[in-house]
Formats: C-alpha cells, sequence, structure tokens
C-alpha cells in the first residue's frame, strides 16, 4: 500500500468522512509507525505497530450544548426579536460551553452567547449561535424543532481575532436522553411518581440518593442537619468545593444533577425525639425509607414511625472500619423490625463504624474518649449499593419490570458483607476467596433470615404478652397521680 | 401529646414495679403539664437515703429516660469535690448534670438503650450506682471500679 494508491485513498477518505460525521465507518485510520503516515485499513483487519486514530482525534473544535428545552420555552422570544441571550458556562479555557440553563451546578466562569435567527449579526458577538431554517430532520444532534413544527440546524461560532472559529453544537433533550439509557431495565416513567426519604446523607446515604436520581426516581426528601467538613470529602459524594454547606443542599444539588426534573425537599434537622411530628409525615408521604444514619436512637426512632405508619424502611451501616457492613429491611408487621433485630442479634446491632467526632461523642466519656476510626469509601459503597438495591426493589413494588426475577434473592430481612477477615472478630479465620466453595468469605453477600418478635414492643403486641406473663390487668392500673 | 400505647406502656411500667417488688418506686403522672415521671426513695445498704428522679420525655419508650439523683443534692465525692462539675464522667459513671445541679446516673447509654427495656432495670442500675456510690466515699477509689461498665450491658 502506498500513498498512490487510489483504493487507500478512497479508504482515507470514507474514514475522514465518518471521523467527522462521528459514526462508525468500513474502514479506519491508523498511524503506521513504520512507513510513519496515515493509512487506512479494512474494519477487524489490524497491521502490526500501528496507532488507531479515533473520532476524539479529529476533535478539534470546542463544543457548545444549548437546552431544547429552553429553546421551546423562549422560542416566541426569539421569534419576536431575532435574537436572544442565553449564559454558558465555560469551561476549560473555552473547549466547552454549557447552558447555564441545562443543570443546577455551572461553572465558575460564564460567557453571554447570543442565539439568533439570522446569520449576520453586527458587530459579531464573541459567542454566537445560528439558527437556519431547513426542510427535513436530519440526524445530527444539532437539529432543532420549534413549537410550530418548523426545523431549524443550529451552528456555532467564537469571535476570536477578528475570526469566527466554528464550534460543534449540540441541542441537548435531557430527559428522553436520560430514559433512553434506562429503557429495558426500567421503563420512562416507572418511578416518576415513587417517592424516597433518606435519613442521613452520609457516604452511604449520599451514594444511594444519587444512584436512585439515576434510576429516575423523581420525588425525593432528605434529613440530615449536618454540614459537609473538609474531613468528609475523601468519602462523601460533595467535593472539597462544598465545604461548609448543609449536607442537603449539597445533595440536593447532585440528585439534579442527575435528574434534573427531580422534586428535592430538604430538612436539616435531626431525627430526634422532638422532630417526630416533623418527620412522620415525610414517612407517611414515602414509599420507602433509606435510613443510612450509624446511631441507634436514630434508627429506633425512624422504626417506631415506619411501623406505625406502615411504610417499608431499608437501614445500612458498616462495622468499625469498615471491616464489612449490613443491611437490614423492615416490612412493618410482616419481618423483623430494628427493635427485633436489636433483642435478636444484640453484638450485630451494636458494631457500627464511628466516622465522625460527632458519633464518637456519642458514644464515649468526655474524659474517656472513643477514637473516630472511620472506613474506606471503597468498603462502605458495596453496603450503599446493596441498599440502594433493596430500596429501588421497593419502590418498583407492583410495577412489573425486568428487575421482578431479582426479588426471591432478595428475600431475607438481613444481609451480611464482609471486606476483610479483621482480626478481633467471629470472622478473622474465614479462607481465602479463592479457595472456598461453600464457607463463608469476604465479597459476598450473605441473606440471614431470623424471626420476628411476636412480642416486640415495637412491631409486636408487647404490652399484653408481658402483661399477661406477670398476671397483670392493664385495665385496672391506675397511675398515681403527683402535683 | 401521649399515645394510648405510650400511657398502656407506663402503666404496665408503674405495675411491674410493684410486681418486681420495687414498691418504693412508681410512675406518676401530673395533671398540670400532662406529663409523667418515675421516681421514688432508694436506701443503700449503709442506710443512707437517695432519692431517684426520671422524667419520661416524649419519645419514651423508644427514646432513653434520664435518671437523677435529686437527693442528696449536691452529691460529693471524697475530698468535697461536687459530682455534677465533672460533667460527663467515666470515672463517676456520670452523664451531663440536670439544669438544677443534680447528679445524672448513666444507667444505658443512648447506642444501647431500645424499648424492650423496663424501668425497673433503670432503677435497678441506680441501686448498684448508690452502693458503688459509697464504696467509693469510703475508700477514695473511683465509682468506675466498682460496678462493670454499664454502657456494655445491654
Ligand atoms: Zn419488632
Amino acid at each position: 500500500m502506498t500513498m498512490n494508491d487510489p483504493q487507500q485513498q478512497q479508504m482515507i477518505r470514507d474514514a475522514m468522512k465518518a471521523i467527522a460525521e462521528r459514526r462508525p465507518g468500513r474502514t479506519k485510520l491508523v498511524y503506521d509507525k513504520t512507513k510513519k503516515t496515515i493509512v487506512a485499513v479494512a474494519e477487524g483487519s489490524e497491521p502490526p505497530r500501528a496507532l488507531n486514530i479515533t473520532a476524539d482525534d479529529a476533535d478539534m473544535f470546542g463544543v457548545i450544548t444549548l437546552s431544547g428545552q429552553w429553546l421551546r420555552q423562549e422560542w416566541h422570544r426569539l421569534n419576536g426579536s431575532a435574537s436572544i441571550a442565553a449564559r454558558f458556562t465555560s469551561w476549560d479555557n473555552g473547549d466547552a460551553y454549557t447552558h447555564y440553563e441545562l443543570g443546577p451546578q455551572g461553572g465558575p466562569t460564564i460567557s453571554e452567547c447570543t442565539i439568533a435567527l439570522e446569520r449576520a449579526s453586527e458587530p459579531a458577538p464573541r459567542l454566537r449561535i445560528v439558527l437556519t431554517k431547513v426542510n427535513a430532520v436530519g440526524r445530527a444532534g444539532n437539529t432543532f424543532v420549534a413549537t410550530d413544527g418548523s426545523i431549524f440546524v443550529a451552528t456555532a461560532y467564537e469571535h476570536q481575532d477578528g475570526r469566527d472559529i466554528p464550534l460543534d453544537v449540540t441541542i441537548a433533550e435531557v430527559q428522553p436522553a436520560l430514559s433512553a439509557r434506562r429503557a429495558g431495565i426500567l421503563e420512562t416513567s416507572v418511578l416518576s411518581d415513587r417517592s424516597a426519604l433518606f435519613i442521613g446523607l452520609g457516604t452511604g446515604g449520599g451514594y444511594a440518593t444519587i444512584e436512585l436520581a439515576k434510576c429516575g426516581v423523581r420525588r425525593f426528601a432528605l434529613v440530615d442537619p449536618d454540614r459537609l467538613s473538609v474531613g468528609n470529602v475523601v468519602r462523601h459524594p460533595g467535593g472539597i468545593s462544598q465545604v461548609g454547606r448543609l449536607k442537603v443542599h449539597v445533595i440536593r444539588d447532585l440528585i439534579l444533577e442527575k435528574n434534573p426534573d427531580a422534586q428535592v425537599d430538604v430538612y436539616p434537622f435531626a431525627i430526634a425525639a422532638e422532630n417526630m411530628d416533623a418527620i412522620r409525615p415525610l414517612v407517611r408521604a414515602a414509599n420507602v425509607v433509606i435510613c443510612g444514619t450509624d446511631n441507634r436512637p436514630s434508627k429506633l426512632l425512624i422504626n417506631q414511625l415506619c411501623i406505625e405508619e406502615n411504610v417499608v424502611a431499608v437501614y445500612g451501616g458498616a462495622f468499625r472500619r469498615a471491616y464489612g457492613g449490613q443491611v437490614l429491611r423492615v416490612q412493618p408487621r410482616v419481618s423483623p423490625c430494628q427493635q427485633c433485630f436489636v433483642s435478636a442479634m444484640p453484638e450485630q446491632a451494636a458494631d457500627v463504624e464511628i466516622s465522625s467526632p460527632d458519633e464518637a461523642e456519642a458514644i464515649a466519656y468526655s474524659d474517656r474518649p472513643v477514637a473516630v476510626e472511620p472506613g474506606l469509601s471503597l468498603d462502605v459503597l458495596p453496603i450503599a449499593n446493596f441498599l440502594t438495591k433493596l430500596a429501588l426493589l421497593e419502590l418498583l413494588d407492583g410495577k412489573p419490570t425486568s428487575l421482578d426475577v431479582l426479588r426471591r434473592d432478595y428475600s431475607a430481612p438481613w444481609y451480611l458483607w464482609l471486606n476483610r477477615p479483621e482480626s478481633g472478630t467471629p470472622y478473622s479465620g474465614m479462607p481465602p476467596l479463592s479457595d472456598s466453595s461453600d464457607e463463608m468469605t469476604i465479597n459476598r453477600w450473605y441473606g440471614v433470615g431470623f424471626e420476628r418478635d411476636t412480642a416486640c414492643p415495637a412491631c409486636g403486641d408487647f404490652l399484653n404478652v408481658t402483661a399477661a406473663a406477670h398476671g397483670i390487668d392493664l385495665d385496672s392500673v391506675v397511675i398515681p397521680s403527683k402535683v | 401529646m401521649w399515645t394510648s400505647t405510650q400511657r398502656t406502656r407506663l402503666a404496665l411500667e408503674h405495675q411491674l414495679l410493684q410486681v418486681h417488688e420495687f414498691t418504693q418506686f412508681s410512675v406518676y403522672h401530673h395533671a398540670a403539664g400532662d406529663t409523667y415521671s418515675a421516681s421514688g426513695y432508694a436506701s443503700s445498704n449503709a442506710g443512707y437515703k437517695y432519692h431517684l428522679y426520671i422524667p419520661i420525655p416524649a419519645g419514651f419508650p423508644t427514646q432513653r429516660p434520664e435518671m437523677y439523683v435529686t437527693e442528696p443534692n449536691p452529691l460529693l465525692m471524697t475530698g468535697g469535690v461536687q459530682i455534677n462539675s465533672l460533667g460527663v464522667s467515666h470515672r463517676m459513671h456520670a452523664l451531663t448534670p440536670h439544669a438544677c445541679g443534680w447528679v445524672q446516673i448513666c444507667h444505658w447509654r443512648d447506642n444501647r438503650w431500645h424499648s424492650g427495656i423496663y424501668l425497673h432495670q433503670v432503677f435497678l442500675k441506680g441501686l448498684i450506682w448508690i452502693e458503688a456510690y459509697e464504696q467509693h466515699i469510703s475508700t477514695g477509689r473511683d465509682l468506675a471500679d466498682f460496678v462493670r461498665t454499664m454502657a456494655e450491658t445491654a
């Protein structure tokens, strides 16, 4: 093959065209190190010592992304005045311009852009998008169908040093694009009427919110009194530039980044007995409650409310230093509740990660501190992931999806996961993962069944059972009065 | 403000105190503010009297009740130091004192409390604390030396 070969020339032309149109071609370009030049090869044949050239290598222009939904809303204004202004975040020194209205968190550098129906515009603004009327909808991402059905193709230019430099335009249609990626597993609107209440937005709870937003859940209620600290950042989804903000606000914005149509209500207060009246309506309105707090009083209070309001709750937590973790799902008066769990497995219920000074303080005396011993985010995420999956199945309850086949696998009330054979735990002697066939090992979920306590003080008939056991007639008891 | 389940639970608690022969203690209803407390005089083996007082919190029994020694007040350590001046103290098994200066006995920590624990068990821990306190007075050793860490028993 030489560069004079007409067949090779045609192949190069085809490949260039395919790259420019960002579609797969029958031939591709490679850099042949021996010949020190670009050659075209048929798809599937791989010349030795060659480097592939992809569409990314042809990505020489900046990119500008405009919200299609916004453009439809503003269409009458554009039609009336021939041009309108829009704000874009300028990223990476002008490599990308993203419409400020597209999401909740624009970047720090804002560029004004003129959107016009005519190409000519004097004096030329620094950034402009021009919409040209065409006859048919093309396949490219820069086609726009106006509210009156007329069709436009967008081109964009950045005016620099007296010249127009073209930009690749994309008109983004957010919801269709997001739904398309979930189609087949979760149908478009299957989760749009479902509502999740999150108690605690630490590493696990924060992760769960964002994952459910990606799944298409639209209604979120977030409860957490804490602010994001510098120390949180190594584990929390929130980043260093958000430090000091309430976690409910940090997570709300991250949810909106993943699902701009989500409705997120924030409640920056603690789970405490005095707040139960405020939290009860949130529980009542939820299809599932996701509890990621690591202190027992808050879990038991939420447990009480969820039983009284008959709402399924899932609780997730890491063991100390996240050597493992656990997930409990409570179906009120059907499966064991938190109180049943505390009675049945007190050691497991008390094994919690001490991931913040507040949590350490809650279980320490001031003259005998407890060390803060958080685990790695990496070791918390498997637990958060499982918690989210259980919550998703609850949210999908009654709606047929291809995830229904999972229900038989998620039938246990309690699930155990181990990240490592931590010394000083019952799991220190586990065989290596590679050796075990049926013994317990790291990196596997174990579903554990245990019985609901029918005399449970939270979900059972505690009062009558206890009274009967002591021969007490509850109706005849009179509590003495005292001033 | 109280649910019928809570009121019935408090009636049960009152009766269990009698059944378990903790008859020096009682649950009380305070009509003025429709509040409840549990209290009574405890006698140590050495014959001293202490008044134990448990205001019932709004979230009871899910929420942990606090237990105070209201008499004698102030309660002194060997050397004359007031226990309440220590604040939260593992040495003396005490939690944050009441605004009135009453020493708060650590019975169950928040992270060990659950609604399956009865008030008579809480009073029992109060009696153990009083005996340990008197051992502290006669030996000068920390109260914690005489009680197993109550936080660990649930
Ligand atoms: Zn229960």
